[in-house]
């Protein structure tokens, strides 16, 4: 089948996502704005196997899998074309390495779930990615509606390895390592490579079921037989396990990961911030006022979209969340962001995206030819940041002068809520205790000069209770385009 | 049997160590469904009395 006048490829409206290229069953891609999917005629007889063993459809039905709409095939993008789809937008594309530890764990343990559907209908994933899952209204979601085909009867999990590479490799490493080895996915994109988590783990892994057999004997067995093909003697693509895998030892398989999976915890505590909201030096009151101070700011703002900087645990994200936007909560401490996700998974709350990211190194752009995988600036869509004791951390804490921050926010949204936290306060007391105070321009006269650039200031408040001040202001470039309508001052 | 090939390298290492994990832990899942059955079995021979409890065991993964 073939659409009568695809569109051009490379026309100006048409554009391939970048990290879309692995799979020959189909490609993702851009058409004015609105995103596509198309599926190649090579793909067709699996999916439409994929819709009439009813699977795609428990799959969406349990949340699993983004629906999607049949877009008319003189949409598709270029070439020969089965079907073209439009899936459910994903508001904001967030990656493994950003998510929190139970973030991970969750989108592993959908993947898995989404196996079992699969081989109860004949089907199996024939990929196991973690960049195949985004967040949609607080959970986890599959967003490749291509990672399903008709099972072949005994054959082993094709995604097996890659299951084990980007998620229980990672999982195992935060949890029995260290929580911050979460950081090495950014560097291995492929998934962590199973010799190296073997090495890494402590010597006692070896000897667990779950991650003795995964990751281990994984790891061995893939050394040992990294120059032979699949089958031994046979011919490529035969394997000598043929045959052996029947359905009780595939859902033995799945569940054996499972268990694995769910067995691999973590208690996000004792790192730096966890416990910050309850260790500042202010009262109740003091809070509170500042509570009321930013609600009034954020309805003054308007906007849809809000991007809290330093979101901690999340106190000041659910104020935005309860005035209706839809909040991005940043936090580089793990351990803040993973007692905020935990909290929102337990209160079913579907309006904040807890990641864990450093503002002073957001992510960058990496993969293939540099676009596979977006940077946080290129991604950002905030109508409004809010940047809550935030200031001292990045200016004192990270030696980032304030003329630099106040462009780098300005990059990213067209509003801004921001606290000032002067050298009096007791943070900054603390930060400054082991180190020269080389910030003679760290005062509220050169806060003021330096957002004044890039920012009209349409508020300033001091914050009751505390020596501390909030300030409002709107971005000049885009105010002076005219682009912000949500923007009411 | 052909295996099809798959668009990600799915490892030799890994395809046959699978194998194996999956062979070692399907044991006690064969286990628990050989003794399922060998419970279904006596309670049969009790009479029907016995009987009325309905069964949720999925034999297709009892292996």
């Amino acid at each position: 089948m073939t659409p009568a006048t695809p569109a051009e490829v490379g026309s100006p409206t048409t554009t391939r996502e970048g990290g879309s290229y692995r799979d020959p069953s189909g490609f993702v891609y851009r058409r004015d704005g609105v995103l596509y999917r198309q599926i190649a005629p090579s793909f067709a007889g699996d999916w439409d196997a994929f819709e009439a063993s009813g699977l795609r459809a428990r799959l969406v039905e349990e949340a699993i899998l983004v629906g999607h709409e049949e877009a008319p095939l003189e949409l598709a993008a270029a070439g020969p074309v089965h079907r073209v789809i439009r899936p459910e937008p994903i508001p904001f594309i967030s990656y493994p390495y950003e998510w929190t530890f139970s973030q991970l764990k969750d989108a592993a343990l959908l993947t898995l779930r989404a196996q079992v559907l699969a081989l109860e209908r004949g089907m199996t994933l024939k990929d196991a990615s973690a960049y195949n899952v985004q967040f949609l209204g607080g959970r986890p979601i599959l967003i490749d509606s291509l990672s399903f085909e008709r099972a072949t009867p005994g054959a082993p999990w094709v995604a097996y390895r890659q299951f084990c590479e980007h998620f229980l490799a990672p999982l195992a490493l935060m949890s029995r390592v260290d929580i911050r080895l979460g950081a090495l996915q950014r560097g291995y994109l492929d998934g962590i490579p199973l010799d190296l988590a073997a090495r890494l783990l402590p010597g006692r892994t070896r000897f667990g079921l779950g991650l003795g057999a995964h990751i281990h004997l994984h790891a061995r067995a893939q050394r040992r037989y990294a120059d032979r093909p699949a089958g031994g003697d046979a011919a490529p693509g035969e394997t000598d396990a043929r045959g052996r895998m029947n359905p009780a030892r595939q859902a033995a398989l799945i569940d054996s990961l499972a268990r694995t999976v769910r067995g691999l915890d973590w208690r996000p505590a004792g790192t730096e911030w966890a416990d910050y909201a309850e260790n500042t030096s202010y009262d109740d009151a003091a809070t509170r006022a500042k509570e009321a101070l930013v609600a009034r700011s954020l309805e003054a703002l308007g906007g849809g979209v809000v991007w809290d900087l330093g979101a901690n645990t999340g106190r000041y994200s659910r104020i935005a969340a309860d005035l209706g936007r839809a909040v991005i909560a940043f936090d580089s401490d793990p351990a803040a962001a993973e007692r905020h996700y935990r909290t929102l998974r337990s209160e079913g709350r579907t309006d904040t995206l807890p990641l864990v990211m450093d503002l002073v190194d957001p992510s960058p752009a990496v993969g293939w030819s540099g676009s596979e995988r977006h940077s946080l600036m290129e991604r950002c869509d905030a109508d409004v940041l809010l940047a809550l004791a935030l200031v001292h951390h990045l200016a004192i804490g990270r030696n980032v002068p304030l003329p630099m921050l106040a462009s780098f926010l300005a990059e990213l949204g067209a509003g801004l809520i921001i606290e000032f936290v002067p050298k009096q306060d007791a943070m900054v007391g603390r930060l400054l205790a082991s180190r020269r105070d080389v910030f003679p321009d760290y005062t509220i006269e050169g806060f003021r000069a330096a957002f004044d650039g890039p920012f009209e200031v349409l508020d300033e408040t001091p914050i009751d209770g505390t020596v501390r001040t909030l300030f409002r202001y709107r971005r000049r470039e885009r105010a002076a385009r005219g682009e912000a309508p949500g923007l009411s001052g | 049997m052909h295996l099809p090939l798959a668009y990600i390298d799915p490892g030799s290492g890994s395809l046959i160590i699978q194998v194996a994990i999956a062979t070692l832990v399907s044991i006690p899942v064969i286990f628990r469904a050989q003794v399922a059955r060998g419970v279904r079995a006596i309670r049969r021979d009790k009479g029907p009395a016995t009987e009325t409890m309905p069964r949720t065991d999925d034999p297709g993964h009892a292996g």
